[in-house]
């Protein structure tokens, strides 16, 4: 401690800005981490608030995934002896139709049992209406809104409001506001309270419920009523308690968790290499004053001790403010991943507070830590091992020992041997990932090699652009390679983790497009919802017939989308007129014969499934599927495999005969239009709006709108990409930067040299300022090289661990090409400072410096 | 060759320190002369101001008939560069390159091409008897070599003044003898002016013109008659 006070504390008070810089390496990392993922919780966390909220006293939900199922089962769950309350519900979260409000979420429920289950908590009502609910009910126009959106709206008890309905516009009255902290403030209160066959109407919902909420009787223990329910309603549909449905979310939410990860890995190494890159040239900087130490009896773990614990510190500190800044990202991003993933995955919650997870906030400060002593721990041993009688010899520098060279080597050669050795048994997860790592370091432990390599290729080429300072500028790099290694390491990782989701981005966008000319041919959609991953709208069956008749429709196909809960987990099911699919859409087959699949399918034999699904559940042609279906388990065989991004999760295909069948619902989500040839598009959908418009809520969308608006949801996507492309490029400045400004500050006496002998300013200028963009072509090319990898490992995790696709490997040229001017013209910008620092001070003064 | 007058140097800290007073000198073509005196007795400063590393309060300097007073910074490493060679009391080499290297790279500031740059480079090791260290780094070398290489690298353009800080003070008395051998013989052979810092007596009487200083100013200026 004394050592502390006495020796460290006076040389950070003296190199403030540089111990800054470095642990801005750590903060950045360890923001990147809590921000990504305390925002990812907070979605989490408001969902789960949301359900819970909602739940009320529910101790089980019995569901079918978003198929819904007929009301008879109502009877089925009230009648078995563990019920105690059981109550349908319809929940479904619509657009608001009111500026700045977002979604609403509507929640039909049955008044005459729900006030058993739900505490309404009435602020203002009409208590006549409220008080019995079998008014309530002969009242079908009756909503109950919240406080908090009668506030942000201004709308009031008896006030109306007009919806768009399946059975077309209805006007609502608002017959209660509901108050406090409960249900009123469930999804950021935005909800609507409405009778159930208000919401059937409201939604098409036919005679159909979402859900039935139980509470139990007194005594009967939660388990054992699941298990009794479960045997009662049989495998088709789902008996779980709330917390089930914020599982099923997270599963759905997996893979951005994982993005989330792999870019704070990153963010951390970067980190990492900026510690040890500042703690060795502090190393070298400080030798005269370890040199004294040793004189005076320090031993050698006291003067390692001593550098491991100001990496320490220097890593609580970075890590205490990344975590500061991290709650900051997270608030910025919550709100923004909250809608993205209500669209992409069409599943309600209103992320509106910060829920930091404290174990998780430790965690990041404990990795924070870790990281850094780790950068810490070479550069430390290094001051150990330093010699006293030389370090106190002035103008006496110790220099990299071979042996360290050497060892360093052969551990890059027996990790890019491991990596390689990996690629054969890569099947295998725990190959798959130690083959990544090891390429990973591999790479990094041959930083310095790579970069003395690359550096005498670049010598000449310097040279032409400025003989005399660009040969210096080489030299300087070529023989003090263990100075830059670090940030050219630093900057390599952030070079290829931009170049790996810039390629993951730019092969799923080729993907996608090449899916939707295949499968998204129809001339027009016409849809329930604004958006098309919200199925809370649905259509009658009969409105086939009517589009049909309209003229200028050649053919009209019926869908029905719907996600169901297969092996825990939500997976899209599409049922569709196979046949008449089959016959417009060509969607690459990755198994199976198109010839007979099809019709195998048509005829209800089997299902044909996606790739990313089939790929993600391990299941291949010819296995069976056991398929939850209100009227029990449906075991189907998979008859083939084709290339489908309508999910995230995967798709199963089936005949839509066979959906009614099972799943005994005949609504419809979309309709897939094909027009006659020669039929005016926009002419088209006028016609259908105006024969459907005044009769039901529909949407019709052009095949150019769907197909932005799903590059959109894509563009959302990768938003999220592009902003960790920004932190990787500002993690880059700032290690060249951090590298320039301390490598500046070691090289002062080496520049007044320079100076003494007849350098110009200029000349010094010109050769930091081409050190640094050497420095940075040198980030760039290893960067380049180690990106292919990591380009290829994460499109194979996306793969067999995140979605299941099947991407092609496109290394993204154009964002490589766009790297050169940011990152070169960035290391050009961060070597001006220290550039002029070194030829503005004083001469005299650089030449005594030790 | 060098002509002083009324040089001052000023040190403007917490407290003003005068470090030369007035101080004029005049230092013939070919001269060999020792500057004496006491630890802050302005010795080093004067050298610096000579050298062009450091710019006077008032006064005059000219070297080998240039003013450096109004001198850009640029004009002032040119003569730096091509009238003055520097050799330093801790060698100031650059460690991570070589002997060649560091001989050679004042050369290479001159924009000099690589190969014309390490003959001179290896003709001036010569010059210094280092024909067989070429390749080695300042580390394997032992300090009196280290300084034949800073000699060396002083003498890189052959410039007309020689300025030695100390150059033996890093050294034992057998190896400065030699350095100091070395350097009255390229004064002679070169003819160089060389003018040295030192606060040994015994070094000094080694130069035919010795001036000591005190406090900033020149207490004495000393010239020795040659041995007949």
């Amino acid at each position: 401690m004394m050592l502390l006070r006495l020796i460290t504390w006076p040389y950070v008070r003296k190199h403030l800005l540089r111990c800054a810089l470095t642990t801005a390496g750590i903060v950045l990392g360890v923001a990147v981490f809590v921000g990504m993922h305390t925002a990812n919780q907070s979605v989490l966390f408001a969902f789960n608030q949301t359900v819970d909220k909602i739940a009320g006293a529910t101790q089980l939900q019995v569901s079918a995934g978003e198929t819904g199922f007929p009301e008879s089962v109502l009877e089925q769950v009230q009648d078995a002896p563990e019920v105690d309350v059981a109550v349908p519900v319809i929940e479904a979260a619509v657009q608001s139709g009111i500026e700045g409000q977002g979604n609403l979420l509507i929640l039909g429920v049955d008044m005459t049992g729900d006030r058993s289950l739900r505490d309404y908590d009435l602020d203002n009502a009409d208590e006549a209406i409220i008080d019995d609910p079998l008014v309530f009910i002969a009242q079908p126009d009756s909503i109950i809104i919240t406080t908090a959106f009668s506030q942000r709206t201004g709308l009031n008890l008896n006030d109306k409001i007009t919806m768009q309905t399946m059975a077309g516009p209805r006007q609502f009255t608002i017959r209660g506001v509901m108050k406090g902290d409960g249900l009123a403030s469930a999804f950021g209160g935005n909800l609507a309270i409405m009778d159930i066959y208000s919401a059937q109407m409201v939604l098409g919902r036919g005679m159909r419920f979402d859900r039935i909420d139980i509470a139990l009787r007194p005594g009967i223990k939660v388990d054992d009523a699941r298990l009794a329910l479960q045997a009662r309603l049989g495998p088709g549909l789902q008996v779980e308690p709330p917390s089930a449905r914020g599982q099923q979310f997270e599963a759905m939410a997996q893979v951005y968790s994982m993005t989330a990860n792999i870019t704070s890995i990153f963010a951390l190494l970067i980190g990492l290499f900026l510690i040890y890159n500042t703690f060795n040239i502090a190393v070298t900087q400080r030798r005269s004053e370890i040199g004294i130490l040793r004189a005076l009896g320090a031993t050698r773990a006291q003067i390692r001790g001593l550098f491991l614990i100001e990496s320490g510190i220097a890593g609580l500190a970075g890590s205490i403010a990344g975590v500061a800044l991290g709650v900051v990202i997270a608030r910025a991003l919550a709100s923004y991943l909250s809608t993205f993933l209500g669209e992409v995955y069409g599943v309600a919650q209103r992320a509106e507070e910060i829920s930091a997870d404290p174990r998780l906030l430790l965690a990041a400060l404990v990795i924070g830590v870790v990281t850094s002593l780790l950068a810490g721990w070479l550069p430390a041993r290094s001051a150990a091992s330093i010699d006293p009688v030389k370090a106190l010899q002035k103008g006496r520098v110790q220099v990299i020992s071979e042996g360290e060279n050497r060892l360093r080597m052969w551990i890059a050669f027996a990790a890019l041997a491991g990596a390689l050795a990996c690629v054969f048994f890569g099947h295998q997860p725990i190959f798959f990932y130690t083959g990544y790592l090891l390429s990973v370091v591999a790479v990094l432990l041959l930083t310095p090699a790579l970069g003395s390599w690359l550096t005498r290729l670049l010598r000449p080429l310097l040279k032409a652009v400025r003989p005399v300072e660009g040969a210096l500028a080489a030299d300087s790099l070529l023989q003090a390679p263990r100075r830059t290694s670090g940030t050219v390491a630093a900057l390599a990782l952030s070079v290829a983790l931009v170049i790996g989701l810039a390629g993951i981005s730019r092969s799923s966008y080729d993907h996608i497009r090449r899916w939707m000319d295949a499968a998204l041919n129809p001339d027009l959609f016409v849809t329930s919802s604004e958006s098309l991953t919200t199925r809370s709208f649905r259509f009658p069956l009969s409105m086939a017939a009517e589009l049909a008749e309209i003229p200028g429709v050649e053919e009209v196909q019926p869908a029905r989308t719907a996600r169901i809960v297969y092996q825990g987990v939500p997976v899209m099911l599409v049922a569709a007129d196979v046949a008449k699919i089959a016959q417009r859409v060509q969607m690459r087959v990755i198994e199976g014969d198109p010839n007979t699949m099809y019709l195998q399918a048509m005829r209800g034999e089997g299902v044909v499934i996606s790739d990313n699904f089939a790929t993600l559940r391990r299941i291949n042609k010819g296995d069976t599927l056991s398929l939850p279906t209100p009227s029990g388990l449906l075991k189907l065989p998979v008859l083939g495999i084709v290339l489908d991004f309508s999910d995230q999760q995967g798709t199963i295909m089936m005949d839509r005969r066979l959906y009614v069948q099972h799943w005994r619902d005949e609504t419809v989500d979309v309709f897939r239009i094909y027009a006659a040839p020669n039929t005016p598009i926009p002419a088209l959908r006028q016609a259908i709006l105006d024969r459907f418009g005044a009769q039901t809520r529909l949407f019709v969308f052009t095949n150019q709108e769907l197909r932005d608006y799903i590059l959109g949801i894509t563009d959302q996507w990768f938003g999220l990409t592009y902003v960790q492309i920004l932190v990787a490029v500002l993690v880059a400045i700032l290690g060249i930067v951090n590298t320039l400004t301390v490598s500046i500050a070691d090289r002062r006496r080496e520049l007044g040299v320079l100076q003494a002998v007849g350098g110009l300013r200029n000349q010094i200028r010109h050769t930091i300022w081409l050190e640094a963009v050497t420095i940075g072509v040198l980030g760039l090319a290893i960067g380049f090289a180690l990106g292919a990898v990591h380009l290829a490992y994460i499109l194979e995790i996306t793969r067999r661990d995140l979605a299941g696709l099947r991407l092609e490997y496109q290394f993204p040229l154009e964002i490589a090409l766009l790297m050169l001017p940011v990152l070169l013209g960035s290391a050009l910008l961060s070597a001006l400072g220290p550039a002029e620092s070194a030829v503005r001070g004083s001469l005299v003064e650089a030449l005594e410096y030790e | 060759m060098i002509d002083i007058s009324n040089l001052t140097r000023e040190f403007n800290g917490k407290r003003k320190v005068v470090a030369l007073a007035g101080v004029s000198l005049s230092i013939a073509k070919g001269e060999m002369v020792s500057l004496v005196g006491p630890s802050g007795s302005g010795k080093s400063t004067l050298l610096n101001l000579i050298g062009a590393l450091d710019t006077p309060s008032s006064g005059e300097i000219s070297i080998d008939g240039v003013r450096l007073s109004g001198l850009s910074d640029n004009e002032l490493t040119r003569v730096r560069r091509d009238k003055i060679g520097f050799i330093f009391q801790f060698f100031n080499l650059l460690p991570s390159l070589s002997c060649e290297e560091n001989v050679a790279l004042p050369l290479h500031l001159r924009g000099w091409d690589r190969r014309k740059a390490r003959d001179r480079a290896n003709e001036l090791l010569d010059l210094v008897g280092l024909t067989k260290r070429t390749h080695h780094l300042p580390d394997e070398l032992s300090g009196g070599e280290r300084q034949r290489v800073a000699i060396a690298r002083a003498l890189s353009v052959y410039p007309p003044v020689l300025l030695a800080d100390e150059p033996t003070g890093n050294l034992d008395t057998h190896t400065g003898a030699d350095i100091l051998h070395l350097i009255r013989d390229l004064n002679a052979r070169l003819g160089a002016t060389v003018l040295m810092v030192t606060h040994d007596r015994e070094v000094a009487a080694t130069c035919p013109r010795t001036i000591t200083l005190r406090d900033g100013h020149i207490v004495e200026d000393l010239v020795r008659q040659p041995a007949l």
